[in-house]
């Protein structure tokens, strides 16, 4: 297939099938004795929101990184919109827009100039440039404020405004790396919302990484990736539904005899999670009943939820997500976007 | 309907046509990517008033600092050119020379803020990026230099149009020759600090020893081989050579030192020959600043 035939948007060959926008197999890349990301393989259709959930340092910015042609990879092959990333770096690079973790907007510029600037820094046609600009700038709600400078805007509004750029040369794919990180849960919403809409407009694939549950749940499809593999592929549903039934979650003073009381009773391995016994149940409704008649220790509360991203990774990883160590650098970050510490 | 109104009508009406329909991409150009950069590090320094004020004002404080206050505590020039003339082309070498150097900041400043990243990921030469890096620092001390040569009647300065139009050409080539440097030198540091104390430490020797402020043929040995093995000799000496021509001609023929023409072993180079080593220098710092940013990252 050639890249041109993969260009024209909207096509369907002759198979039916939509072409995948990126195709990955056995990527690897080694730092000295570390393999940060081991032999992945997936694929990401068009038009699809695609997220790459795991902790930091579980390898997801090493794989965009490669994808983005920044990081050449040690073994394995991928290509974006037909583009090689090893072969045609340029090619890949026309091809997709791209957002990173820390903020690359020169905030001495206008948002309007930015845009332009990136427009003429991808070869875009002059009379092509300002109407485009215009659009995206309507489109995230950023026109009205379009000829200010970026250093008076607020965290989300740059956010926002690089989501625009990245799309400005009309790329198939955007990568969105940690998108809201540092961002409160409001304008994270809004920034969704933004990059939904944009995805159905332009009919860009929006492939991301995160380490928020919500974010990915948010996802047509969702790959878990812990120490450099991916361990699970699937829509966000169909990975909950792996789990099966709901979540029951009991606490009392003895935890540990009551895992052992429910795994010798049920046949359930249960797990420890937020000081308390947690498994899943098919009908947790119908089950909760029996499980008290027939558990002797004291139990003090009792819990029943729908599976979250959160339990399949812990279940599939035996570890959590490690929020607390990447809260840490939220913080750092987020005071980094506002400008705190900066030399004004 | 204002003029802003309607373009930024004419903008919406356009959005709907092509603003939202993907044309043909296509590549930009070599020179496209050498003006985009260029016109940013351009529109910065416009937009930066203190900066384009200390331009204005720099030129003043240096000549009436040094044209009068070490002018009349040196020894006295052979023939009639007063320090102060004398001493004029030294200054406007020197804010090039400042001008130049420290322009090269804004590369420290680019990877600091991240804008850095943006630019090294399109799809574009590097070496397209580094000239029109090069170029947007060399135009600022150009200006700088032309605002030197603006001020030189009000600071009492004896200078011809014609003496003027011949040192912007010369100046544009030695402020793409020190921005030069100064590229090379950001593109390898990180912080914003550690730019300033290395360019002060290049800076200090290169402005003292190269004959801004005194005849460099006039110095003792030691002093001599440091000056001749400083590029910015070559700038300062070509700049003087052109701006003090007339007065050059009226020096008597048994002056006891010359005052400018850098000296190789008893040959005395030709303002040419000068120029020809300024060309020689740009040409290195540009290799090296290139071969810094494509490696950079």
């Amino acid at each position: 297939m050639t890249p041109t035939a993969l260009r024209a948007r909207g096509s369907t060959p002759q198979d039916g099938r939509v072409p995948p926008s990126v195709q990955v197999s056995g990527l690897s890349r080694r730092f000295g004795e570390i393999t940060a990301v081991d032999g992945i393989s997936f694929e990401v259709g068009e038009s699809e929101i695609f997220g790459f959930l795991g902790p930091n340092g579980a390898g997801k910015t090493t794989t965009i990184s490669m994808l983005c042609t920044l990081l050449r990879p040690t073994a394995g092959r991928a290509t974006i919109g037909g583009y090689d990333i090893v072969d045609d770096p340029a090619g890949v690079r026309r091809e997709i827009g791209i957002v990173f973790q820390d903020s690359t907007v020169d905030e001495r510029l206008t948002a309007r100039e930015n845009l332009v600037f990136h427009g003429e820094l991808f070869g875009m046609a002059k009379e092509e440039i300002r109407p485009r600009a215009y659009h995206l700038l309507d489109r995230v709600g950023l026109l009205d404020r379009s000829n200010d400078a970026v250093i008076t805007y607020s965290g989300g509004m740059r956010r926002r405004l690089e989501v625009a750029r990245g799309l400005m040369h009309w790329p198939s794919v955007l990568f969105l790396d940690e998108p809201t990180v540092g961002l409160d849960p409001q304008t994270r919403r809004s920034i969704w919302a933004y990059a939904r809409s944009l995805r159905d407009t332009e009919g860009v694939t929006i492939f991301l990484t995160t380490h928020y549950m919500d974010e990915a749940e948010a996802c047509d499809r969702v790959a878990i990736m812990d120490y450099g593999k991916i361990i699970a592929l699937d829509t966000p549903d169909r990975l909950k539904a792996r789990l099966g039934g709901d979540v029951v979650s009991i606490a009392g003073p003895d935890n540990e005899a009551l895992a052992r009381e429910v795994r010798e009773s049920f046949e359930i391995e249960p797990r420890f999670e937020n000081d308390a016994v947690e498994f899943n149940v098919e009908q947790g409704g119908e089950f909760l009943p029996i499980l008290l008649n027939r558990i002797e220790g004291e139990v003090r509360s009792v819990g029943i939820r729908a599976p979250t991203l959160e339990d399949v990774f812990v279940t599939m990883t035996g570890h959590q997500i490690r929020e607390a160590e990447a809260s840490e650098e939220d913080k750092m970050r987020s005071m980094r976007q506002r400008g705190f510490g900066r030399m004004r | 309907m204002t003029v802003e109104q309607a373009t930024a009508a004419a903008e919406a009406g356009a959005g709907v046509a092509s603003g939202s329909a993907r044309p043909a991409t296509g590549r930009a150009s070599f020179l496209q990517v050498v003006r985009v950069i260029w016109m940013r590090e351009v529109l910065i320094y416009f937009r930066d008033r203190p900066r384009m004020i200390s331009a204005f004002v720099m030129p003043i404080m240096m000549l009436v600092m040094f044209g009068e206050g070490l002018g009349n505590s040196i020894a006295t020039l052979p023939g009639d050119i007063g320090y102060r003339q004398f001493i004029f082309p030294g200054m406007v070498a020197m804010i090039v020379l400042m001008n130049s150097v420290f322009s090269g900041v804004s590369i420290v400043t680019d990877r600091q803020f991240g804008f850095l990243r943006e630019i090294l990921v399109a799809p574009v030469s590097r070496t397209a990026i580094c000239i029109g890096k090069i170029s947007g620092g060399a135009t600022v001390s150009l200006v700088n230099g032309i605002v030197m040569f603006v001020m030189a009647p009000i600071l009492g300065i004896d200078i011809t149009l014609e003496v003027v139009a011949k040192l912007i050409g010369l100046i544009a080539l030695v402020s793409f020759m020190l921005t030069g440097l100064g590229v090379a030198m950001g593109s390898r540091l990180r912080s914003v600090e550690s730019f300033q104390m290395l360019s002060q430490v290049a800076i200090m020797p290169a402005m003292f020893l190269s004959g801004i402020f005194f005849p460099i043929n006039n110095v003792p040995a030691w002093m001599d081989v440091i000056v001749k093995l400083n590029p910015v000799t070559y700038a300062v000496a070509p700049i003087r050579e052109i701006a003090l021509s007339e007065q050059l001609k009226a020096l008597p023929a048994d002056a006891p030192f010359q005052i400018t023409h850098v000296d190789w072993f008893g040959y005395t180079l030709s303002t040419w020959e000068e120029i020809g080593v300024v060309v020689v220098f740009g040409a290195a710092m540009l290799t090296i600043a290139i071969r810094a940013i494509r490696t950079t990252e």
